[in-house]
């Protein structure tokens, strides 16, 4: 019996000793991927190296992300601005971003939020779960916004190099980007990437399967953007709810939409925060801006920025005139 | 608590070093402590089914006893039935009871009766099916007085809980089982490690194979209709593949596991798909379950030493109870009538024990006769595989249908194609380490064992490496939901 334990001991302690740097190693090198994981490690790392520091920052999923150039909003509001749309999640996980922003780097000014009919439905699985692998390790806070969904476990964000198990792509990834040096022109431009003109049939696809789409609202989503609503009021952060274009003919296929706007409505009454609603905007009918029924390609992304930024100057001529103007970033403290 | 997961390999150590150092003075110890592991392994899952387990061990034990102090044929009868009615009750109940109440009610409609009765939302207690069998198979055996019942209870609530095999199996015997919680275990460290190595081919059958199978085959079953016949006939390999991987590989985990506790658990797997027809594939498929069948239900029915209308007859009924033994599902019932079909012909013809010897014993290849004789049982096996995985039967035909169109002669397509390749090159160096070690009671048993340690280490640490990478997402073993 000792001899065996002696053993297994000996044959076990590499693997445990390696553990520890081998985690290091693999998430050091996943960082900097720029494509891998739709490119969120760029605004992850931007996020807890404290680089976001704008004076505008733009939350939402994909549909902020594709949608909102904050480069133009720079060059047209000289104002800073970071896209930290979130790809393929809903308001529960785009919060994890606001509290890591809260965190890390020095408070927005204002907060575009886009929503729409998904903001506030939350999946089961961790969609993209392999963005969260090089900042888990110990991390109580992106532990407690994960745990919820089918991707991590405990031990995932306690145990060095479990949450490793199985991920061949990121493994592969990260190795690849120890030898391949990573090209910065890749990726997003701080945090936006416009995407490719060509429709695809994701509509056709889902009407083959469903005649329409309900969306299950998540109570502690709602509940998660009312508290998010007041914690920006006492840190004096503006919030702006933009409700961006969606294609027509993608508009019936869901159920309950009306009810969904009409409840951002309501919150944007309650808690006074201006609402930007271009869901029935005139972009809406215009396919060639599109290239999913939910999201706008490059060419609808510059032209719905633009019409944005225009808002946006309105809003803020009005909030100036009101507070005796913005500060910028370089005036703020953390 | 699942093999494959964190907290079993928590779990494992803490129990075998308690087992072998604090309980192991005393065998009643030895008994409770792999009671109390039982049962707390059992009740990770869910807790409240601990009592079913419970039940069905007092239940059965009384009845051993109340057997072996009657002698009144009678009396012995009743005691039996209630053995028979209380496992079959519950598993009737828990896992039967709404696929005959649905049918009952379709049969009843179709002469104009409208009946109106709501199914249950019962939740199927894992292992049932297998812990239930073990306990009938106790009761039948002391009927039959080729079994002595035993007093000792802690020893017959482990021999009903062990947990290695409560879940998923092998379904034991007791005349195996039992003897064993009857002597104190000692540390035998040979068999011990003999037990790791088991455990690591299992994990890696599971883990590597069968997970990363699972992937594609779940996607090219759940989408069949999006695809070409083609890329159908490759879901059902990868099906093929995948149930082999996770039952054989749970299997051999158990095994393994048993082994690290000094009891030895039968075998429940002899490399299926080399067999060279469907008589040798049931004989080393599911062991456990097959030997079951064959031991109280086709021999008592006459088995082979009847007419040939009742051999016909009773090889339908042992394949089609098997078939529904997996699941209230019409699906499972024609996949056993589809292997009554492919047995009968071998059994008319005497031919059924042909191949009792592995193939191509000391050999390196088979014969080209084997070959195709393996290729023809192969192929029947993974047609009979679409029932056992379609959803339902109009699924089941509908993947055939489309397998047997013109898009068969295309390049299979599905999402992740290349990524698949990965799967299937794993699969061929599986299957070629499978041949290689067929011979022995698990393909690496005798692997590298005249190696030096480094080298030795070296393939061990290679097999972790491979686990850890290239593992599929962590899929629950199938055998759990029957």
């Amino acid at each position: 019996m000792k001899v065996f334990i002696k053993q297994l001991t000996i044959f076990l302690l590499p693997i445990l000793v390696i553990s520890i740097p081998l985690d290091v190693y693999l998430s050091v090198q996943l960082k900097k991927s720029k494509d891998y994981a739709a490119g969120e490690y760029s605004v992850w790392n931007s996020l807890f190296d404290g680089k976001v520091n704008s004076d505008v920052v733009i939350y939402g999923s994909s549909r902020a992300w594709v949608h909102i150039d904050p480069q133009m909003i720079e060059d047209k509001l000289n104002l800073s601005a970071f896209n930290l749309g979130l790809d393929g999640h809903n308001f529960w996980l785009q919060y994890l971003r606001h509290k890591i922003l809260i965190e890390y780097n020095p408070h927005p000014k204002t907060i575009i939020l886009s929503v729409d009919v998904f903001s506030l439905e939350k999946r089961k699985d961790l969609f993209n779960a392999d963005q969260f692998l090089p900042y888990m390790l110990f991390n109580n806070l992106i532990k407690h916004y994960v745990e919820s969904y089918q991707g991590y476990s405990l031990f995932d964000s306690y145990l060095p190099i479990v949450r490793f198990h199985g991920r061949r792509d990121a493994i592969f990834q990260a190795v690849k980007n120890s030898f391949v040096s990573v090209d910065d022109q890749q990726g997003r431009k701080k945090g936006f990437k416009s995407q490719g003109e060509e429709w695809n049939d994701d509509l056709r696809k889902a009407k083959a399967k469903m005649k329409y789409y309900e969306v299950k609202l998540d109570t502690a989503s709602i509940s998660l953007l009312k508290q998010f609503l007041v914690e920006c009021e006492t840190m004096n952060i503006n919030v702006i709810l933009v409700y961006t274009p969606e294609y027509i003919e993608g508009q019936s296929f869901i159920k309950r939409r009306k009810e969904i706007i009409s409840l951002y409505e309501d919150l944007a009454v309650k808690y006074s925060i201006p609402f930007l609603n271009y869901s029935n905007d005139e972009m809406c009918k215009e396919k060639a801006y599109f290239y999913n029924t939910q999201h706008l390609n490059n060419r609808g992304a510059t032209i719905f920025t633009d019409k944005l930024i225009g808002d946006l100057a309105g809003i803020y001529a009005q909030q100036g005139a009101e507070s005796g103007g913005f500060s910028t970033s370089s005036q703020r403290r953390r | 608590m699942l093999f494959n997961s964190i907290e079993f390999a928590i779990f494992l150590p803490i129990v075998f070093i308690l087992y072998w150092s604090a309980t192991n003075k005393s065998l009643k110890l030895q008994n409770t402590l792999i009671v109390a592991a039982s049962y707390l392994f059992y009740g990770w899952w869910d807790w409240k089914f601990l009592s079913l387990i419970l039940f069905s061990t007092i239940v059965n034990y009384f009845v051993g006893i109340g057997l072996s102090k009657q002698e009144k044929q009678t009396a012995r009868k009743v005691l039996l039935w209630t053995s028979i009615l209380v496992n079959l009750g519950l598993l009737g109940f828990f896992k039967y009871y709404n696929f005959f109440l649905e049918n009952f009610i379709t049969a009843f409609s179709l002469f104009g009766t409208k009946i109106n009765a709501n199914s249950l939302n019962i939740i199927l207690p894992v292992g049932i099916s297998f812990y239930t069998f073990q306990t009938l198979s106790y009761s039948i055996d002391i009927y039959k007085r080729e079994l002595k019942p035993t007093k000792d209870f802690m020893a017959f609530s482990a021999f009903v809980s062990f947990f290695p095999q409560l879940v998923a199996g092998p379904i034991e015997r007791a005349a195996n089982l039992l003897p064993q919680f009857y002597i104190k275990r000692t540390f035998d460290y040979s068999k011990a490690v003999d037990g790791l190595r088991q455990i690591l081919w299992g994990l890696f059958k599971k883990i590597v194979i069968a997970d990363n199978c699972a992937e594609y085959a779940n996607l090219i079953f759940n989408n069949s209709a999006d695809y070409s016949g083609s890329t159908l006939v490759l879901g059902a390999l990868l099906f093929s593949f995948q149930i082999y991987g996770d039952f054989s590989g749970y299997s051999d985990i158990a095994i393994g596991t048993s082994r690290l506790f000094g009891i030895n658990l039968m075998r429940n797997f002899a490399f299926p798909y080399f067999s060279r027809d469907i008589a040798e594939f049931w004989r080393r498929w599911h062991i456990s379950l097959s030997s079951w069948f064959r031991n109280y239900l086709y021999i008592p029915l006459g088995g082979s030493k009847v007419g040939t209308w009742k051999k016909v007859r009773n090889i339908f009924v042992i394949f089609i109870v098997s078939g529904f033994w997996h699941g209230p599902n019409w699906t499972f019932i024609i996949w056993g009538g589809l292997n009554a079909i492919y047995f009968i012909p071998l059994m008319l013809l005497n031919k059924n024990r042909n191949n009792l010897e592995i193939v191509a014993q000391g050999k390196c290849l088979p014969s080209i006769k084997e070959f195709v004789n393996m290729a023809l049982t192969f192929s029947l096996v993974v047609l009979a595989w679409i029932f056992f995985r379609a959803e339902n039967l109009g699924h089941a035909l509908d993947y055939l249908s489309k397998i047997f169109s013109q898009s068969i002669l295309t390049v299979p397509d599905f999402p992740g194609r290349k990524k698949a390749l990965f799967t299937i090159f794993f699969v061929i160096i599986f299957f070629t380490i499978e041949w290689f070690g067929r011979e022995r009671q698990y393909a690496i048993a005798r692997f590298g064992l005249n190696w030096p340690r480094p080298l030795r280490w070296f393939f061990y640490y290679s097999l972790i490496a491979i686990i850890f990478i290239f593992g599929g997402s962590g899929q629950q073993f199938i055998y759990f939901q029957f």
